[in-house]
């Protein structure tokens, strides 16, 4: 069974459907590539999975678990983790409260979360701005401790939303090294990016989305290589 | 400009330690006024001043705290005090007994307002606790039969003197700091921060913001309920000019010019502010004159208030 699947998902936003009719699968230990162009709903299915938006039609389920419209919390509380395309973390406290926190929410007691933001800031190599009010980081430092704070409680589900989208190449590096290492404990993600090298490297399976639907999916180099797909990349599907 | 700072001291416990710590240093310097100050008069200045630091710390808790700009304060004393007030007009209701309920009775209220307002921010936010402040005003004022309306309502006295309602004034400032310290340090102040910072990435993080932001409105309101109570204790009468619109500008003023988000700031601002305006009451009304400029000025030149700048100082010379 899948870890994560959704049926027949619907999001219109006024005459816009953002996303339309998408059925999708996570398999358990995966990393699943989410790609297509500006504008397709990536972050909008990102949204409706993890709680901050209600779908019009169609289900989600994680394992056996119907999940639909349940909020946010309810979804964290169960492992569903998001980290946003516009970062968000806590401005006005430090970088290590804001990973205290992100521990505290996930019911880690103060000590245990407290010895695991300190390796979580060494392995992202931010220890140098870690008691830095999050307000005073670089945006990429910033997009880093938004990253680290999905991890510390593992969660059953990471979906990151253009992770590596204005970050340094180095940094860049950081971040996939660090994602490779949790996917062979067996983490899963769903990752979504603009960085097809990235993808290709990072992803076994991906799924294109054009105008809210899928419009492939399977095995990543497939995905990239099929016809649908470099058409919707190449802008010809306006007359959609 | 905030300074930069990337050394522990600038973690959230060790931060609100140096608060908690300056904020007692504050309360002991109070209890040593009786030595200097004699009048009734200046006692009652102390008092009231002390009031409006109970305000300030319960309205700093939404707003500095939590990033709930309430504009509610004043009318949640009044509504304390009413209440404590309307026991003993009506039931003849001991103090000991119409006291905790001017608490439960805010508390319970203050909850309500917080689900009310659980989706608003900003500007609508306020703007909903402004409406609920003039309602509650109004509608105090113009019940007549039930409250006397503008006469207002005499209330029986828990001392006959001053120096005991000062002292009362100061444990209950002690009492509210220990509380607002404990829960700043716990999960819960971490969780208020957080809301206040982004309430939608706390969310994301699995932070129970419905919770913990009615949580924050029901204690708040509890704290200015309570000041409300034991204020009509002290002056014997309790009328509508309490929720005025106006008092809620004068805790805005102490608590931005003190230092928002902190626990010495609001203290210090409360004492500033209206010794300042007990001062200034010889000249005419130019007391709020003078305070919204203070408040645009300190806004928009020394974000973190007095305190802010203090512990930057303390800071720098703390240095080796
Ligand atoms: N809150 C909203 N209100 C109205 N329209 C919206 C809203 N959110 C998204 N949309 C529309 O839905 C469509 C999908 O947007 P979405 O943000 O999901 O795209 P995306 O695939 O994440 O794009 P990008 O790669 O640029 O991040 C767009 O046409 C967008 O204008
Ligand atoms: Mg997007």
């Amino acid at each position: 069974m899948s870890l994560l699947r959704t049926e027949g998902l619907q999001k219109n936003f006024g005459g816009v459907a953002a996303v339309d009719d998408c059925s999708i699968a996570v398999e358990a230990g995966e990393i699943l590539g989410l790609i297509g162009p500006n504008g397709s709903g990536k972050t909008t299915l990102l949204n409706i999975l993890s709680g901050f938006l209600a779908p019009d039609a169609g289900s989600v389920w994680l394992a056996d678990e119907r999940v639909t419209g349940m909020s946010p919390v309810q979804l964290a509380r169960r492992g569903l983790l998001r980290m946003f395309q516009m970062s968000r973390v806590f401005t006005r406290i430090s970088a290590f409260d804001n990973m205290l926190t992100a521990g505290l929410a996930m019911g880690l007691a103060e000590s245990e979360a407290e010895s695991r933001a300190a390796t979580l800031f060494e392995e992202l190599t931010l220890t140098h701005v870690q008691y830095l009010d999050a307000g005073q980081l670089s945006g990429g430092q910033r997009k880093l401790l938004e990253f680290g704070m999905c991890f510390i409680a593992p969660p059953a589900i990471a979906l990151l939303d253009e992770p590596f989208a204005a970050v340094h190449p180095v940094m860049r590096e950081t971040m996939a090294r660090f994602i490779r290492s949790r996917h062979a404990l067996g983490q899963t993600f769903v990752l979504v990016s603009h960085d097809m090298p990235i993808i290709v490297d990072l992803c076994q399976r991906a799924v294109c989305m054009n105008a809210g639907r899928v419009i492939a999916e399977g095995a990543t180099r497939a995905v990239l290589e099929s016809a649908a797909v470099i058409e919707a990349y190449l802008g010809s599907s306006a007359h959609v | 400009m905030s300074e930069v700072n990337n050394t522990r001291g600038n973690l959230w416990v060790n931060r609100l330690k140096k608060d908690f710590r300056a904020s007692l240093a504050v309360v002991l310097l109070l209890c040593f006024a009786p030595l200097v100050v004699t009048t009734p008069y200046s006692f009652g200045i102390l008092i009231v001043s002390i009031y409006f630091a109970l305000l300030a710390l319960g309205w700093n808790l939404l707003a500095g705290f939590t990033g709930q700009f309430s504009l509610a304060p004043a009318a949640f004393a009044m509504l304390g005090a009413y209440t404590t007030a309307l026991l003993d007009y009506h039931l003849q209701t001991p103090l000991s007994i119409g006291i905790p309920a001017a608490i439960f009775g805010t508390a319970v209220l203050g909850w309500l307002l917080g689900r009310v307002v659980l989706r608003l921010t900003g500007p609508y936010l306020s703007l909903t606790t402004l409406s609920f402040a003039e309602i509650a005003r109004v509608v105090v004022g113009n019940s007549i039969e039930f409250t006397r309306g503008d006469q207002g309502l005499n209330v029986p006295t828990l001392f006959e003197n001053r120096i005991g309602y000062y002292y009362l004034f100061l444990m209950v400032l002690v009492a509210t700091l220990v509380l607002l310290y404990l829960l700043m340090k716990s999960r819960t102040g971490r969780f208020w921060l957080a809301i206040r910072d982004d309430a939608t990435g706390a969310e994301s993080r699995g932070i129970d913001v419905v919770r913990y932001k009615t949580l924050a409105f029901s204690l708040s309101c509890a704290i200015c309920g309570l000041a409300g109570s034991l204020y009509g204790t002290f002056s014997q009468l309790v009328s509508p000019e309490l929720g005025l619109l106006m008092q809620t500008g004068l805790v805005i003023s102490m608590v931005v010019i003190g230092g928002m988000g902190t626990l010495t700031g609001p203290i210090v601002g409360a004492m500033l502010v209206y010794l300042a305006s007990e001062w200034m009451r010889d000249f005419g009304g130019i007391q709020m004159i003078v305070f919204s400029a203070a408040v645009i000025l300190f806004a928009r030149f020394l974000r973190t208030g007095l305190w802010g700048l203090a512990s930057k100082m303390m800071q720098g010379k703390g240095k080796p």
